[in-house]
């Protein structure tokens, strides 16, 4: 990992690290590194992934709506919001 | 001490977890992205204890996400034993006697941890078995709601109560309930101890595990060393898909719908960057570049895809391990007690940790921790943690 690479990472995750932060972050990815590389010593040509650790198929549940909230309710936990939408800085410049 | 991050009612005996949604109190899982949020919606584990006459005491403090090894990395305060060294919330809460039991949220272990340090007892039920409705969601492919309690027996009482299918859950099980006891006779019971494990605790820890291991034998437990070549793999798998999910599910949090918003922005990049650079701790930050760099082109096949074929070999390992032995005994922390640590040093603490609980996260058996040590079942073999809990208890009592 490089700090561009790992810049990169930070853009791609819309936060920033501080220098010190950027440090220490290098130190965890070189320590799970080498987690990673003694991964590849365990042998899983003929093993196939496991999603689910539980048997799970075709869970569906009836098409029928049981929980109804109404826009007052949805915009009430947002940080800026006008009576009927959230409100965010100008997207077309 | 401060347990809580929010008080409800103060005749309530049950805490629960600022990981999971009480309607109409803010939940905020440990972070400040999540600043301001109050939930339309309770859990459905929730649902089920008000439903079955609890009351709800207060939401008690979380690491950011349930991501550290005890608590530590919250933003709204850390627990801390009276000797300054670390537990939660919730198992502190319950070892005072402030609650009868707490629900928790079990991401990567701390809740077992926690009641190891405080000692009380931690359930994590088999993966599907509690509904995961309405709590913050982390690590979605192993998380569960398990029950802390001082002892098996309301342990037992609180997990039948959330226990059962939920139909909004997608990886809820179709049972639409469960009977679990704690009375089964131990005599006879087979358990293995993994030497792994054993060989990676601390001095005092072993001695613990010792002390346990005679008291099974005195109770006619047949208990029996065996080997996991591949224990670390499991541990580094876990932390793997956990990181990776991690970044999923935190990619929600932008200052836009709900939680905490930047004061200083200029246009929307701005509002999105700085509400979460200044929302999210290091340790969840750490793990979503993590995260998102298993998820990448280049370490795909490598990392993440190599940890899902890991997870099948944990998986049909434990299958083998429980068709001849009842029970996995083995240690839930490298120490007894977890002091605060440089923050660089987070994933090399937490992967330390990840040994001892990743194989129930990683598989979805149950683990059960009493004694200040743990117990691993097959799925569904709840009663049979429970059982020997409470005849370990028993006997530690006389």
């Amino acid at each position: 990992m490089t700090v561009e690479a790992l810049k990169a990472l930070e853009s791609l995750n819309e936060f920033r690290l501080t220098e010190t932060e950027e440090q220490k972050t290098m130190e965890i990815f070189a320590f799970m590194e080498q987690q990673a590389a003694a991964l590849q010593n365990t042998d899983t040509e003929h093993v196939e992934v496991m999603v689910h650790c539980m048997p799970m198929t075709n869970v569906f549940r009836e098409d029928v709506r049981e929980q109804v909230f109404s826009r007052e309710a949805l915009l009430a936990g947002a940080p800026e919001h006008s009576e009927d939408s959230w409100i965010v800085p100008r997207l077309v410049k | 001490m401060e347990y809580f991050v929010t008080e409800i009612d103060r005749d309530g005996t049950v805490a629960v977890d600022d990981t999971i949604l009480i309607k109409d109190y803010e939940t905020k899982a440990g972070s400040h992205i999540l600043d301001g949020f109050v939930p339309l919606f309770s859990g459905d584990a929730v649902e089920r204890l008000l439903g079955a006459g609890y009351a709800v005491r207060g939401k008690t403090h979380t690491g950011e996400f349930g991501l550290d090894i005890a608590g530590e990395t919250s933003y709204h305060g850390v627990c801390r034993k009276a000797d300054g060294t670390l537990s939660t919330a919730a198992a502190e809460a319950v070892a005072a006697g402030v609650v009868r039991q707490a629900l928790c949220v079990d991401v990567n272990g701390a809740p077992r941890r926690g009641a190891a340090l405080s000692g009380v007892d931690f359930l994590k039920p088999t993966y599907g078995t509690v509904s995961r409705y309405g709590i913050i969601p982390t690590a979605c492919s192993g998380e569960q709601v398990g029950v802390c309690a001082g002892d098996a027996e309301s342990v037992k009482e609180l997990l039948a109560v959330i226990a059962g299918h939920d139909g909004k859950d997608g990886t809820s099980l179709p049972a639409a309930s469960y009977d679990y006891t704690a009375d089964k006779t131990i005599a006879g019971l087979k358990i293995a101890v993994v030497q792994e494990y054993y060989d990676a605790a601390a001095d005092e820890i072993k001695a613990r595990l010792d002390a346990y291991i005679a008291s099974l034998k005195e109770a006619d437990a047949e208990v029996t060393m065996i080997s996991l070549p591949d224990a670390k793999a499991y541990a580094t798998a876990w932390q793997i898909m956990l990181s990776a999910e991690t970044c999923n599910n935190i990619s929600r949090y932008d200052g836009v719908k709900f939680g905490y918003r930047t004061p200083t922005y200029k246009d929307i990049d701005e509002l999105y960057v700085n509400s979460r650079t200044e929302g999210l701790g290091f340790t969840a930050k750490a793990n979503v570049l993590y995260g998102s760099d298993v998820l990448s082109k280049n370490q795909y096949l490598r990392c993440y895809d190599k940890s899902l074929r890991i997870r099948r070999l944990a998986s049909e390992k434990m299958k083998e391990v429980f068709a001849a032995y009842d029970a996995v005994l083995c240690p839930v922390m490298r120490t007894a007690s977890v002091e605060a640590y440089d923050t660089a040093d987070t994933f090399e603490r937490t992967q330390q940790e990840l040994l001892f609980t990743a194989v129930p996260s990683l598989t979805g058996i149950p683990a059960m921790v009493t004694g200040g040590v743990q117990l691993w079942s097959a799925a569904f073999g709840e009663s049979t943690l429970l059982s020997i809990a409470k005849a370990m208890e028993g006997r530690a009592d006389k």
